[in-house]
């Protein structure tokens, strides 16, 4: 506590002022033609249709070096190439473009940074166009409820079920684990079933499903936590190999996946996998586990893969000319058109503003995905238990496909989710 | 880190104080503020008029900030306090006592989850107790974690420099282990639970009130926190303890010989320490009201450890200066991309925004140490010489 | 008793990556006193270099060159960032490396893209059987791979004019620059090994798998390893990588078993155990040497 100070503390006031952040600037997106907040009647800076308004939606998400990297840039690129197709066609309602690109910032996968980079655009947008990561979000919920900000998840966890603000897109992870052991029960009658997953959000979900649809149909059950890492996966290896479960659920990632499947397959391991979503990645069909991939591993997933021959996807594929087919960009662009109803909607009833936009998405009970999920998929109206969305598919290994898999199993509901009752995130439920 | 406060003036010889010179409170000669004559002006608290009248300004200037600031600005500064008064304790142990830690972060954990448990209602999903009254949490979150520190400091008296802090690293592992497999108390990774809930005489000081918005309230509460804190690490340096850290960390043998006990002030560093970091977890994320496990790695203890370099060792000031610093390098570093026009801000091109904005972060830590490896504490020196011998500097 | 042994030998495997690493931690420390939070990042640099590279020359020029490309980048690291801080305080050093590491990664990040990038290695998930033990190759290759590898740097040290020069500044840098060994060079050769090591390393990381974004956290564990070897035994880092490896991977294979109550994925943090309990009995780690201390 030195004068020392004086050159410290006045060199963060000139920073923070340089930054336009002194107390009462912060409502300043009211002025020069706002409607509302993050809504103005100027246009968007690269506007199609310089008549229009604009409507600001932000962005957070793993853009460089967190875990979920690899998945967010495809993400974030197809909800660029969504709603540059939505300003083209006209925009919202007529009257308004969306722009995504001008508030996108990085959260590096870490809670506090995700609501430092939050707070730093939050006046500034109507919404949140993608929202990346559970503990993330968490870490901004309370506000995001506070202000009414709708967002678009970036995730299937089975929590965002119970919030309103929170427009997801597709089964969670809880509902799409016991299709597949449903499934499995159709395909393959197994005796045993066997989750092996990540702890948490993601992995905890799916293995509750697994379990849930496991005691329902009085098949032997076992859950093995694995830490993330593909050389980590030593114990779930050797798990599999002694016990011999004949169906595994799993929730890892990628790399995580191929050493399991890889070497539980040399070790003689006969069983099938199953792995939900996130578990593939078409870059595993050059690695030395892909015959074991192609013989006892399906994929269970929210949504149809990237070459699927629907308007929704015909028009992605030709929105993103040129890039290697993932479907992260698949997800990106599916998660995007709840939003876009909802806008639509908010404008029509002319209550253009955060709340407006909340109360759109309260009415919406259900959403054109033109062909890629159904229609009640898009169901945000009701209590929790009655809009959960049940349906997911399986896909095959198939190297000609452009993300490496196809549908073996369309769009189906299972007799355990059919029958299931959300009451609360599965994650708790496990032990 | 044997690094010190370059002494600025000639200390008294001891046998002055045999001598007949006053002691207590005797004016000083006007226009000498460096002429001390009596012992304790020289070990005051703040030893010269200019420090103390600097120090009252800053610190009534930046409580007038939360007036001033807009709130999101509020909330990082609020944050920045904070991580200062975890860093603050960082330097306690590695500055002052020179025994280097990399376990801070495990520290922070206890703290955080400590003050978490007490104060969430009763009856939710993970363990809470309805202590919400901050006077109830704060102390007990820093004890809480100052006996790990007391549990852990044995191991102290064993090592040194590189051996310790690599084992000190092991404690985050094991602590991140053990918070990621504790449903109960962390609800898990992933998902988390919700943290200290800051609530003063009845006042909740995250929601806004007639006192001001959540961010002012808690604004003022991290600073107030701050300057305690400060004030009390001030005071414990110049103390016949903090004499004895100083001697451990310069020489630990020639330390023992002079009659200092080891073990028992190793014990005492990682233990004030800890408390530091104790307080400073369950503060931390009251601000957020969201905790999780992963928050506890490594990262978070090398980011103590940098504010510690980077204000400079065994400085309370600039442990605080390093903390604000590193809180602010992170926004400084997400604006500087938008500067410059050639970076592409979409993500499928290399290079984008995002990552000029990490390797930024990276870079300028790189360039800092490289340039002025005292930190800001050595630019301030350097600052205060050239003005002191002013016009006649060179 | 045939499980446990191929347990143990996937533990040899593995644990001959954390030696590789452990080397070059040791290596970097003995010259300048530091330790390389850099290795990480040029592990990974490593694996993508030769992802890269085999798609081009064959996997295993690719692994050659790649060694070197990285031993290249470590060199040019320690010219501009490293060698300007001779003589400053090793933890502010260390805290330089760190935030190399980030720098790196983001760039290496780049390169890795979305996908998970194979080696192209002639291993996979092939097994071969010894007697009645049925292993990985990759396990085999991996340690007899090391095996050579330090087999020739200790050849190096003890044999060669240059490996003396290190030996020698390692031992005691003023003495060693009075006899006209160059420190400097000293410096540059060992982040040049070090660099070399790490990515050998991280190419048998990402033999079967593959490499992705997060893999460079394996790197976090040669840290125990050089602690329970001792910090400036090269020999020990060899033992400590490979004694780390073995009971990990027993762990693996036995703990769910007989001590669930440790809770799920203990392995995880069983190379920190073993680095406790050894510095219980011995402070200075298996081999490392007592610090000799005077007043």
């Amino acid at each position: 506590m030195k004068s020392r100070y004086v050159v410290t503390g006045l060199a963060v006031v000139a920073l923070l002022s340089a930054c336009g952040v002194i107390r009462g600037d912060d409502e300043g997106s009211k002025g020069g033609g706002a409607v509302a907040t993050g809504v103005t009647s100027e246009p968007c800076p690269k506007a199609v249709d310089k008549n229009k308004g604009c409507i600001y939606l932000g962005t957070i998400s793993d853009l460089t070096q967190g875990p979920f990297a690899a998945l967010a840039v495809p993400i974030t690129d197809a909800q660029k190439a969504f709603w540059k197709r939505v300003n083209t066609a006209g925009g919202i309602g007529g009257r308004y473009e969306v722009d995504v690109e001008t508030y996108v910032r990085d959260n590096k996968y870490n809670p506090e940074t995700h609501r430092q980079v939050y707070n730093e655009i939050k006046d500034k947008v109507l919404g949140l166009a993608q929202t990346l990561g559970s503990p993330t979000t968490a870490a901004i919920l309370d506000d995001l409820k506070a202000n009414s900000v709708v967002s678009a998840p970036a995730s299937w966890t089975s929590a965002w079920e119970f919030e309103d603000v929170i427009v997801e897109t597709g089964s969670n992870y809880c509902i799409e684990a016991m299709n597949s052991v449903d499934y499995a029960m159709e395909a393959y009658k197994p005796k045993s079933v066997m989750a092996v997953h990540l702890a948490g959000d993601y992995g905890a979900d799916a293995a509750a499903g697994a379990k849930i649809a496991a005691e329902r149909n009085k098949l032997e059950f076992t859950a093995v936590e694995t830490p993330p890492g593909a050389t980590e996966q030593g114990r779930a290896i050797t798990e599999i190999t002694k016990n011999k479960p004949d169906l595994v659920i799993l929730t890892t990632g990628p790399a995580d996946a191929a050493a399991i499947i890889g070497q539980s397959a040399a070790a003689g391991y006969k069983g099938r996998f199953i792995g939900t979503g996130p578990t593939w990645n078409p870059a595993l069909l050059k690695s030395p586990a892909a015959p074991a991939l192609k013989a006892l591993y399906e994929q269970s997933a929210p949504g149809k893969p990237y070459g699927s021959d629907t308007p929704g996807h015909k028009a992605m594929r030709d929105a993103l000319p040129g890039v290697t087919p993932n479907d992260g960009y698949t997800s990106g662009w599916a998660w995007s058109y709840p939003l876009k109803a909802a806008l639509d909607k908010m404008v029509a009833s002319g209550d253009v503003s955060r709340k407006g936009l909340l109360a759109a998405v309260k009415t919406l009970s259900t959403v054109d995905y033109e062909g890629m999920l159904p229609a009640e998929a898009g169901n945000f109206s009701g209590d929790a238990n009655a809009a959960t969305f049940r349906q997911t598919l399986i896909n095959k290994v198939d190297e000609s496909a452009p993300t490496g898999v196809a549908i073996v199993k369309d769009f189906f509901t299972g007799p355990t989710a059919q029958g299931y009752t959300m009451d609360g995130p599965c994650f708790n439920k496990l032990s | 880190m044997s690094e010190r406060e370059t002494p600025t003036k000639e200390r008294l010889p001891p046998e002055s104080r045999a001598l007949d010179i006053p002691t207590g409170r005797s004016r000083r000669p006007r226009g000498r503020p460096l002429l001390y004559t009596a012992y304790n002006q020289d070990m005051a608290l703040l030893d010269t008029r200019a420090k103390k009248v600097w120090t009252a300004v800053l610190v009534l200037a930046a409580f007038g900030l939360s007036v001033v600031l807009a709130d999101r600005s509020l909330e990082v500064l609020a944050g920045a306090y904070v991580l200062a008064i975890g860093a603050i304790g960082l330097n306690i142990v590695t500055g002052y006592a020179g025994q280097v830690s990399l376990g801070h972060a495990f520290f922070v954990a206890i703290g955080a989850y400590t003050g978490a448990a007490l104060s969430a209602p009763p009856g939710g999903r993970t363990i809470g107790l309805g202590l919400a009254e901050i006077w109830i949490w704060l102390p007990v979150a820093g004890l809480a974690a100052a006996l790990a520190g007391v549990l852990v400091a044995p191991l102290a008296t064993r090592l040194r420099g590189l051996y310790l802090a690599v084992v000190t690293l092991g404690l985050v592992f094991l602590g991140e282990h053990v918070f990621k497999e504790w449903d109960a108390l962390t609800g898990g990774p992933g998902v988390g639970r919700s943290a200290a809930v800051p609530q003063l005489f009845g006042v909740r000081l995250d929601q806004d009130g007639p006192l001001g918005t959540r961010e002012q309230l808690l604004y003022l509460l991290m600073l107030t926190a701050l300057v305690l804190f400060a004030l009390a690490a001030r005071n414990l340096a110049r103390s016949r303890i903090g004499r004895a850290f100083m001697a451990i960390r310069d020489r630990d043998i020639a330390a023992e010989v002079m009659g200092v006990p080891l073990t028992r002030y190793k014990v005492l560093a990682f233990g004030i320490s800890s408390f530091y970091a104790g307080c400073a977890g369950a503060l931390l994320y009251s601000i957020t009201g969201f905790v999780e496990p992963g928050s506890f790695s490594l990262l978070l203890s090398v980011q103590f450890i940098a504010m510690v370099l980077i204000g400079g060792v065994a400085t309370v000031s600039g442990a605080i200066a390093g903390a604000l610093f590193i809180s602010l390098l992170q926004p400084l570093t997400r604006s500087l991309p938008a500067l410059v026009p050639f970076v592409s801000g979409d993500t499928t091109v290399t290079p984008n925004v995002f990552q000029v904005e990490t390797v930024l972060y990276g870079l300028l830590i790189i360039l800092f140490l490289v340039f002025e490896p005292r930190g800001l504490f050595g630019i301030w020196i350097r600052v205060r010489a050239y003005w002191k011998a002013w016009p006649f500097s060179y | 008793m045939k499980g446990v042994l191929e347990s143990v030998i996937r533990g040899l495997g593995n644990g001959s990556v954390y030696a590789l690493l452990a080397l070059g931690f040791v290596i970097i420390y003995k010259a300048t006193r530091v330790i390389s939070f850099a290795q990480p990042s040029l592990m990974l640099a490593g694996a993508v270099a030769v992802s890269y590279l085999a798609e081009v020359t064959g996997f295993y020029s690719a692994v050659l060159l790649a060694a070197l490309l990285i031993a290249g980048v470590a060199l040019a690291i320690e010219r501009i960032a490293i060698r300007p801080m001779v003589g400053r305080p090793v933890f502010v050093v260390a805290i330089i490396t760190l935030g190399i590491d980030v720098v790196v990664r983001v760039v290496v990040n780049a390169f890795i893209g979305r996908d998970v990038r194979q080696m192209g290695d002639p291993w996979g998930f092939t097994q071969v059987s010894l007697g009645p033990l049925v292993v990985q190759t990759r396990w085999l290759a991996m340690l007899a791979v090391t095996a050579v590898l330090v087999g020739l740097l200790f050849a190096f040290f003890r044999f060669t004019r240059y490996g003396l020069a290190m030996r020698a500044a390692a031992f005691d840098q003023e003495t060693a620059l009075a006899q006209g060994v160059s420190v400097g060079m000293v410096f540059a050769l060992s982040w040049g090994f070090a660099g070399f090591l790490a990515a050998i390393a991280g190419m048998f990381v990402g033999t079967g798998q593959g490499v992705e974004q997060l893999t460079w956290i394996i790197a976090l564990k040669a840290l125990p390893a050089i602690i329970v070897g001792g910090l400036d035994s090269l020999g020990g880092a060899v033992v400590g990588g490979l004694a780390i490896g073995v009971v990990e991977s027993l762990f693996q294979s036995y703990q769910g078993e007989l001590a669930p109550w440790l809770g799920q994925n203990f392995a995880v943090v069983t190379p920190y155990v073993v680095m406790l309990v050894v510095l219980l009995v011995r402070p200075y780690g298996l081999f490392g040497t007592r610090e000799v201390e005077r007043v």
